[in-house]
């Protein structure tokens, strides 16, 4: 029995059956003939050496820059339209090699720094003695491995809470950025580590996704990537609140060293011994100094009663009249009138003599 | 009250050892307070060495819209 449909019913069919077919296909080509329509459709040619397919994405899904020339891989639908043309409908678009990867980075880069999204006075530094941290990754990636064993070797008593997303890829940024959506809702973890190891520039490219790039800027919770080697550097890091150089660096950055920290407890302890030891040196020689300083004043009061003393004495011998008949001089006792008889008592001896004669001065 | 993780035993600890170097610091306590010091610092060294981070991996599907 032969189909018989009407133009309209044909191309749903077509379409119904395309879209099973064809579910999430993914093409590499490069971009040609692009334009905008009205703000809101982007329209180009995706194209190879044998052949070219027109696509179309809405503008709010291109989430990376492109321009004609680069080369990039599409995931998508093909469809045909109402009017029988052939389209592919793109659901999301990624620049390939590094080159074009380069180019849009630099492109998508200008357009959010002037936003001020990468803004330094925005970055929140890392949380002091951190106890529990979310962790988005690929759970089956060497850079995880590398952070959660670098994190246990130092560390002891975390809460590690894991969301388990691609790290490479068209499907990585929305996977990244509903995990940070959870944790960010539905965890109490003081801190977010996006951790990736190395790669090709094409591997790494997700990090460059415009909406993940913004959702990591809007996190209430701080950030921190670990995504890739030294050299690499994404859109991501730069919308972090801080950046790891590599997953074990994060690790690092995330967690004390406990053997440092055990050393620290040894010599914190072997410091209050000292410490002790000369408070005490110092309480005994204050002792001394407060003692010395006793004796010092006593010392120079008995010297000052010692003086008085000695200055009475030279008073006392002064007035001796012992000291005066060693002079020369003579004391006189009895009654002064003619006749009357006085003894006269000098130095060595005592004289008796008669008065013969009275006169006044 | 409950118990103090490390990251709040090793705070106890810097202030203990704090006392020691600070204007309250009495001769006669001393002692006393070097013990405390030293009980806490090999409780510390002992959870650091036996304390494992427990890792949870989300169930949630990020894969889905």
């Amino acid at each position: 029995m032969e189909n018989k449909f009407s133009v309209s019913d044909f191309i749903v069919y077509c379409n119904q059956t395309l879209e099973y077919a064809y579910t999430g296909c993914i093409i590499e080509g490069e971009v040609s003939e692009m334009k905008t329509s009205q703000g809101k459709w982007v329209f180009f040619s995706l194209k190879d050496e044998g052949g070219s397919i027109d696509c179309f994405i809405p503008i709010w899904q291109l989430r990376i820059p492109i321009e004609d020339g680069m080369k990039v891989i599409v995931r998508g639908t093909p469809k045909i339209t109402n009017w029988g043309k052939f389209s592919f409908t793109v659901q999301a678009i990624m620049p390939v090699g590094q080159g074009n990867i380069k180019k849009s980075f630099e492109l998508l880069k200008k357009k959010l720094e002037r936003e001020g999204l990468f803004d330094p006075a925005k970055k929140r530094p890392l949380p002091k003695d951190i106890s529990k941290i979310g962790v988005i990754s690929s759970t089956q990636a060497a850079g995880y491995a590398d952070f959660i064993k670098i994190v246990n070797e130092r560390w002891g008593g975390l809460e590690i809470k894991v969301c388990h997303t691609q790290v490479q890829g068209l499907v990585a940024p929305d996977q990244i950025i509903r995990a940070l959506n959870y944790l960010n809702e539905h965890s109490a973890v003081e801190i977010i580590a996006i951790i990736r190891g190395g790669g090709s520039a094409d591997d790494l490219a997700c990090f460059n996704d415009e909406k993940l790039v913004r959702a990591i800027a809007a996190s209430k919770i701080p950030v921190i990537t670990g995504i890739g080697h030294e050299v690499d550097e994404s859109l991501s890091d730069l919308a972090a609140d801080v950046v790891a150089s590599t997953p074990s660096n994060a690790a690092q950055m995330l967690t004390k060293d406990k053997k440092a920290e055990i050393r620290n407890l040894h010599d914190n302890i072997s410091h209050i011994y000292t410490q002790i030891s000369s408070r005490v040196d110092l309480i005994i020689n204050d002792s001394k100094i407060k003692t010395l300083n006793i004796s010092t004043k006593i010392l120079s009061a008995i010297e000052l009663y010692e003086n008085k003393i000695e200055s009475f004495v030279n008073v006392l011998k002064s007035l001796n009249p012992e000291n005066i008949l060693k002079n020369g001089y003579a004391i006189i006792r009895g009654d002064i009138k003619v006749g009357g008889e006085i003894e006269i008592e000098m130095k060595s001896r005592k004289i008796n003599a008669n008065i013969t004669k009275v006169k006044e001065k | 009250m409950p118990q103090k993780n490390i990251n709040e035993k090793i705070d106890e600890l810097n202030e203990k050892v704090e006392w020691f170097y600070g204007e309250d610091f009495k001769l006669e306590e001393a002692s006393q307070k070097y013990k405390e010091a030293t009980k806490l610092a090999k409780e510390i060294e002992v959870d650091l060495k036996s304390l494992k981070n427990d890792i949870k991996i989300i169930e949630e599907d990020f894969t889905k819209e």
